[in-house]
């Protein structure tokens, strides 16, 4: 029921936030109407440090109560996470291209979510290259940990860098821009929440089915 | 103005890919239904016999 | 048995270990050389440009060596069994990190040690570096200490000579960025100014990660 309840209110921020971005949103002057690309593109960034917050707290915990609670949430929240940051490392360079006339710049936002994505993307080969489940959960929570702890390392370290390169992108914003990206960003992490429910349901799933066919095991040995 | 081609394509993008993820649980989703179903239709089957 | 005790045992048995195997020391050393030689000939034998990428090409030929010194760490100890014996022993797991961190801290600043001198003269800079050799100890310290760790994790994995550079590389992307500034500014014989604004960022850098490391190393190596 409460999560019908959260997908009607996603899709009614969706539609909303659509409206803003395309309707009531004033075109921007110097970029024109590719500008718009802006609101789901800083949106869609938002929600995928979000995610990584998420693994980040889950991975103390899990590492800390060791309930395994902790580490479904933590997985589901990386794999949306790499979803997002992808998101974002496409959308940067087809906004950048109109507006800045390069497809690639090497600025500390957009670099920083290369590198948050190159760390998202070890966390799930860790997993999965595990040579068990629970060790595979532990490195993680430990990866999921530092490479949090790293983020403003990192952003700090290429902001120092770049200064002689390319100034950052964000100019300061009206009102109207401002309602548009909050909106944006409410209706992306309201689909960030209802997909990682998802997801979560499919992990206790997919566990269930190994405890059934574990058990099934049990009773009936095969006779080979 | 062509300009509109990449506000375009940018949201293309992203519609794409989250409609995308959403049917790729769907389908993961009934996928596991149908696994649990079986394996708990096995299990009734054990327990009357 | 005090810690340092301990720990100082550690590094000597993998020091002894090292000499008597000769197993990796030398075929890093020689790889090394090999990165700075082959960079060379990527960039053109322009003077200028040589003088632009010189850092770069320094920090790369360290990283790519020291991801080879670093599977080494726990790769011997996987294979022996010898991380669990180390592990029966009543040693604190953070004993272990730092027993660790110091062999391959000293391995490696060995091989920079041999290494940088050859590449300075190779591309015709000046030798007598101070400010170089406290960069590249405090960056090489960096390195390592998120290295041992992942090291040790990369090390219970399938895969394992790739896992450790896939984990590795992101996270020190910072001091790497940060190194080869400050090396590239000691090289033109830039002031202190800037200099120091990279040093603090590598020193917050090792400084975060040392303690970190040392904290989570413990679940990385339990059974």
């Amino acid at each position: 029921m409460r999560y019908n309840a959260l997908f009607g209110l996603g899709l009614a921020l969706m539609v909303v936030a659509l409206y803003l971005v395309f309707i009531y949103a004033p075109t921007e002057k110097t970029m024109g109407d590719t500008q718009r690309i802006f609101y789901f593109h800083v949106a869609i960034a938002w929600v995928a440090f979000l995610a990584f917050f998420v693994v980040f707290v889950c991975s103390i915990l899990y590492l800390w109560k060791r309930a395994i609670k902790w580490d479904i949430i933590a997985r589901s929240s990386a794999g949306l996470g790499v979803l997002f940051t992808t998101l974002v490392l496409i959308t940067g360079p087809i906004w950048a291209r109109p507006a800045w006339g390069v497809w690639w710049t090497w600025d500390p936002r957009l670099t920083a979510t290369l590198v948050l994505w190159f760390t998202y993307i070890a966390y799930l080969l860790v997993r999965s290259y595990a040579v068990e489940e629970s060790r595979g959960a532990r490195f993680a929570a430990v990866l999921g940990i530092v490479a949090f702890v790293n983020v403003p390392i990192v952003y700090l370290s290429i902001h120092l860098w770049q200064t002689h390169h390319p100034p950052e992108l964000v100019s300061d914003l009206g009102t109207s821009m401002l309602v548009t990206l909050l909106v944006s960003i409410a209706a992306f992490t309201v689909l960030y929440i209802l997909l990682l429910v998802r997801s979560i349901s499919l992990v206790k799933m997919e566990m269930q089915i190994k405890r059934l066919a574990q058990e099934d095991a049990r009773l009936n040995p095969r006779k080979e | 103005m062509d300009n509109l081609n990449y506000l375009f394509a940018a949201y293309t993008v992203i519609w794409v890919a989250v409609f995308g993820y959403v049917f790729f649980l769907h389908l993961k989703h009934r996928r596991l239904q149908r696994q649990i179903e079986l394996l708990e239709a096995e299990k009734d089957k054990q327990q009357t016999n | 048995m005090k810690d340092y005790v301990k720990i100082i045992a550690i590094v000597w048995k993998d020091i002894i270990s090292e000499i008597r195997s000769k197993e990796i020391g030398g075929s890093v050393l020689v790889f090394c050389l090999l990165v700075v030689v082959i960079f060379n000939f990527a960039f053109q034998s322009d003077e200028a440009a040589i003088g632009l990428v010189a850092p770069g090409i320094l920090w790369v030929s360290f990283t790519f060596a020291g991801v080879l010194g670093l599977n080494h760490i726990f790769a011997a100890e996987k294979e022996n069994s010898c991380l669990e014996g180390l592990m029966l022993c009543p040693v604190e797991r953070h004993v272990i990190y730092w027993g660790k961190l110091i062999g391959s801290l000293i391995f490696m600043l060995v091989v920079e040690a041999i290494i940088t001198p050859i590449f300075l003269a190779l591309y015709n800079l000046p030798i007598l570096l101070p400010g170089l050799a406290l960069i590249i100890v405090l960056a090489t310290l960096g390195f390592v200490s998120v290295g041992t760790l992942f090291s040790a994790m990369a090390a219970n994995t399938r895969a394992r000579e790739i896992m450790l550079p896939v984990l590795f590389l992101p996270i020190v992307i910072p001091v790497i960025i940060a190194a080869v500034k400050a090396t590239g500014l000691i090289l033109d014989g830039e002031p202190w100014g800037e200099l120091w604004t990279w040093l603090q960022i590598i020193i917050a850098f090792d400084v975060i990660f040392l303690v970190i490391s040392a904290l989570v190393f413990e679940f990385v190596i339990e059974e």
